[in-house]
């Protein structure tokens, strides 16, 4: 049938109506580019220089696990006393601050319809050093967080979203305080302030049963067994295990290639390591940034160097302690040796036990279902049965020892362990450079207390490695005096 | 009496009436939907005939079905529309009343197109959409000017031939003439836009035209704007022509051999300032949606009468250009209009006052009145007068409420004041133009 010819009214309607809709769909489509470019779903901040990437850039943690920007930035000043000591802020527990730098080094900024910020790298791997307790802090990439008190921090979060105060409202108003966010952004942080407390109170749930558990104290972190309850919801309720341990150096990659990596040797693939590392500072095989990974992966592996021994060496003495080394200690830890990176079984290395024991086969094979669907899925996991041989390179900022961190200086890791400290403090970052490691008998400087860290507590055992213990004090001398130059 | 200007006749070259009181032009939809007419209308003319006026401006009609304003008008676009014609004219000549004629084409102002023109958009000087209601148009060729040109001297020839007093040329109010003579609807490039002379070449090729159809001895005036205020409305929009350009084009319309000039304003029908007085926004809800599919912009229009917070809105444009004055609005324009030519003017606009009819036609301002609502509320107007009164007992109240209801409703007065509230003896007195009806008798 002949359509019905359409008068030129109509004819002008339709085409009027097109034209309307034609804006519409342009306005909204402009509308969305502005609400994209105000609410830009997922891009984070970008640094071209790799040491600041490494510091500040997002590695992909924000959009499952971040915190609104301006939520984290409130809550030192809406709940202070939930912090444990003298600020400012979230220094207290250890972050590190650059001068003029708006958030601390390991906290990475990124647009997830609101700005948030997340766990990078950097938060468990650039520590700082002082010579004297006068001295300017030096902060160094790479080396161990040792004034990080990471659970503190988790443990800050879920106490403020626990409290009556932390309502939209007055989250809201502390804002206020620092900047004007229109309407928009308004209602944003509205729905975020009730998400956020959902996100955090169910890590703290997930992982509540770390309370029934040593503190970790600064410097140190359970690395796996939040993984069975975040990543596997494992029922705990018969699983008593203590993984914690120190936090390792990340520096010089490259020749660990091929070694068994963790501090019990369960992986040997570099790219497996990291990205486990990774899901544990928060990002998701989704959500993890592949490509701002590679670039803090490849400057590892091939650029980042421990930075030499900063004070004086008695190079006499050194050469000495040398040929100690050579004898004592270079088949398991010199790189090119025969031993290093291997695993020397438990029953002879001695060590405490606990971290060992926490990874267990029915976790190994779990951990092979992690990043599933692609090309890089886990296969390296294994169970071992002892603590890895590792290399010693800038091991003179590894402080304190053994892979639970339970001895505080070289020196003393070359005492008996009946002679080793029972008890000392951790968090404390002027150097030892007699002992070699940092001063571990300061519980407090001014009003910040350290971390007590008593060696009879389950899982802090200071046993073992007892090579080098029957050295006389002098050759112990001289070795340590070698050893600040590895 | 005999001294009263009101009563004293008026002398044209041609036609001579006899008092000053002019029916002006106002009509319903009172004839068959072709055009052809209708017994109402008969009627209706005889009203105001037997009511003393001294002669009778016909409603617009069509020269053309495609320039009709809306079906049910009575055309003269066709031979076989002179029997009605003359009709009318026997009916009112029975009352000593003069009967003259309105030729006109709507242009693009056309409110309701009908069946025959649906398919079509309306012929303009421009093409150019009308800005109230959002009227289509195209401009108009030369062939078809030409063609319009014909049409208006075959109306003439057939006002003639229908044995009628003579034919106005409705050159106001933004139908077709005025839309080749307003500087703001006229865009043309051609011989027809431009200059105010090129804008006039239209209606002086019309008078041209009629005169050669019929001649120096048949009465031809043309109703023309004194001013245009095209941007009554809408400011954005042009103001159109100003006074002394329209002086100066009745001063080319008398050496074309013109007659008399009507003096009239506004760019559009209806307009802010024409007819003067009010807009009854509630009634127009219930008419003006019969418009909806003829313009692009009724629709819209529409929704600002319907809903009531929409209405300050339509309110704003409609009367913020709006005036106080409504009696005599054009007096002055039509009093330079008279000062420049010898013919006699004649001035519309909401007359209704005897002492103030006396008091312009003294002054000069102009020769005769038209009156158009005042004589739909009181059609005995002129025999008040006559009386010695100088106003009806129940005036009309320019509330245009007649306006609104020409589109849709019997044409009358709907201003229910002026029938103690009754509703029922308004509609009633409505009705009575349809008595008698062609078949009782």
């Amino acid at each position: 049938m002949q359509p019905e010819e359409i008068t030129p009214v109509e004819a002008d309607q339709r085409h009027r109506t097109w034209r309307a809709v034609s804006i519409v769909v342009i306005a909204l489509f402009a509308v969305s580019c502005y609400l994209y470019r105000v609410f830009n779903p997922n891009y984070p901040v970008v640094y071209n220089d790799i040491r600041e990437h490494f510091k500040y850039g997002s590695i992909g943690t924000e959009p499952m696990n971040g915190v609104p920007y301006w939520i984290w930035k409130v809550l030192p000043e809406m709940f202070p006393e939930k912090l444990p000591g003298p600020g400012p802020g979230y220094a207290s527990l250890g972050f590190l601050y650059e001068p003029g730098r708006d958030l601390p080094i390991g906290m990475a900024r990124r647009r997830v319809y609101l700005d948030r910020v997340g766990l990078n790298c950097a938060v468990c791997h650039t520590g700082t050093l002082r010579e004297t307790p006068s001295s300017p802090r030096r902060i160094i990439l790479g080396m161990p967080a040792n004034n990080l008190d990471l659970q503190a921090y988790f443990r800050f979060l879920a106490a403020c979203v626990s409290d009556g105060r932390f309502t939209a409202d007055n989250v809201l108003l502390a804002i206020q305080t620092h900047t004007r966010l229109d309407p928009l952004e308004r209602l944003a942080y509205r729905a975020a302030v009730w998400e956020t407390r959902e996100v955090v109170l169910q890590r703290k749930q997930l992982i509540s049963f770390m309370d029934s558990r040593p503190d970790w104290g600064p410097g140190r972190v359970d690395t796996f067994n939040p993984y069975k309850t975040v990543q596997f919801r494992f029922p705990m309720d018969h699983d008593a295990t203590i993984g914690t341990t120190d936090l390792p150096s990340i520096w010089n990659q490259k020749p660990r290639e091929g070694m068994q990596l963790h501090w019990d040797g369960n992986n040997t693939s570099l790219e497996e390591r990291n990205k486990s590392a990774a899901l544990g500072g928060g990002v998701t095989p989704v959500s993890v940034d592949l490509a701002a990974m590679k670039r803090i992966e490849d400057w590892l592996r091939d650029e980042l160097q421990p930075p030499p021994y900063p004070y004086a060496v008695d190079d006499n003495l050194a050469r000495q302690g040398e040929a100690l080394y050579q004898a004592h200690c270079a088949s398991c830890h010199a790189f090119g040796s025969a031993y290093v990176g291997k695993v020397t079984p438990i029953a002879e290395i001695g060590t405490d036990p606990h971290r060992l024991d926490s990874f267990t086969y029915e976790f190994a094979a779990n951990m092979g279902t992690l990043f599933a669907g692609y090309p890089y899925r886990f296969t390296h996991f294994r169970k071992t049965q002892g603590y890895a041989n590792m290399p010693l390179d800038g091991v003179w900022l590894r402080a304190p020892y053994l892979h639970n961190g339970s001895v505080p200086t070289l020196r003393d890791l070359l005492e008996p362990p009946e002679n080793r400290p029972k008890v000392f403090y951790r968090g404390y970052d002027v150097y030892d450079s007699h002992k070699a490691g940092f001063v571990s008998d300061v519980p407090e400087e001014n009003g910040r207390k350290y971390f007590r860290y008593d060696t009879a507590v389950p899982g802090n055992g200071n046993g073992g490695h007892l090579y080098g213990t029957k050295l006389k004090d002098a050759e112990k001398a001289a070795l340590v005096e070698y050893m600040k130059k590895l | 009496m005999a001294d009263d200007i009101l009563f004293q006749p008026l002398a044209f070259r041609n036609l001579t009436v006899k008092n000053r009181i002019v029916r002006s032009n106002i009509a319903g939809r009172f004839d068959n939907y072709d055009g052809s007419g209708g017994y109402a209308r008969i009627n209706w003319e005889e009203k105001f005939a037997r009511g003393g006026v001294g002669a009778i401006l016909s409603s617009f009609v069509p020269v053309s079905i495609r320039g009709r304003i809306m079906p049910n008008y009575a055309t003269i676009h066709a031979d076989n529309r002179v029997p009605f014609w003359r009709a009318v004219g026997e009916r009112v000549h029975q009352h000593g009343c003069k009967y003259i004629l309105q030729l006109s084409h709507s242009g693009r102002q056309q409110d309701i197109g009908g069946v025959e023109n649906l398919r079509r958009k309306a012929l303009s000087s421009t093409g150019r959409t009308e800005s109230q209601n959002g009227f289509l148009c195209q401009a108009m060729t030369p062939g078809e000017i030409r063609q319009t040109v014909a049409d208006f001297a075959q109306g003439a020839r057939r006002a003639r031939e229908a044995g009628l007093d003579g034919v106005e040329l409705h050159g106001a109010n933004g139908y077709l003439i005025t839309q080749f003579l307003s500087s703001g609807i006229n865009d043309r490039q051609d011989e027809y836009g431009g200059p105010l002379e090129n804008r006039a070449r239209f209606v002086l090729e019309i008078v041209e035209a009629i005169r050669k159809e019929v001649g120096r001895d048949f009465h031809l005036q043309v109703k023309i704007n004194g001013e245009d205020r095209g941007n009554a409305v809408y400011p954005w929009e042009k103001k159109g022509n100003t006074l002394p350009e329209t002086v100066q084009v009745c001063q080319w319309l008398e050496q074309a051999g013109v007659d008399a000039l009507h003096v009239s304003c506004g760019s559009s029908f209806p307009h802010p300032l024409n007819p003067p007085g009010g807009f009854p926004v509630d009634w127009a809800v219930k008419t003006y949606d019969i418009m909806i599919s003829s313009g692009v912009f009724v629709f819209q229009r529409y929704l600002l009468m319907r809903y009531r917070p929409l209405r300050p809105l339509f309110r704003y444009f409609w009367e913020h250009s709006k005036g106080e004055v409504i009696e005599g609005i054009n007096a002055e324009a039509a009093r330079a209009v008279k000062q420049a030519v010898k013919i006699p003017v004649l001035c519309t606009g909401g007359f209704q006052t005897a002492s103030f009819i006396r008091k312009v036609i003294g002054e000069g301002c102009c020769d005769a009145v038209s009156i158009a609502r005042s004589l739909v509320a009181n059609p005995d107007l002129v025999q008040i007068f006559a009386s010695g009164r100088d106003r009806p007992e129940k005036p009309c109240t320019y509330c245009n409420k007649c306006l609104v209801n020409a589109i849709k409703n019997p044409l009358g007065c709907y201003e229910l004041s002026r029938f103690d509230g009754d509703y029922d003896r308004m509609i009633q007195e409505v009705m009575s133009v349809f008595e008698p009806s062609p078949f009782a008798q």
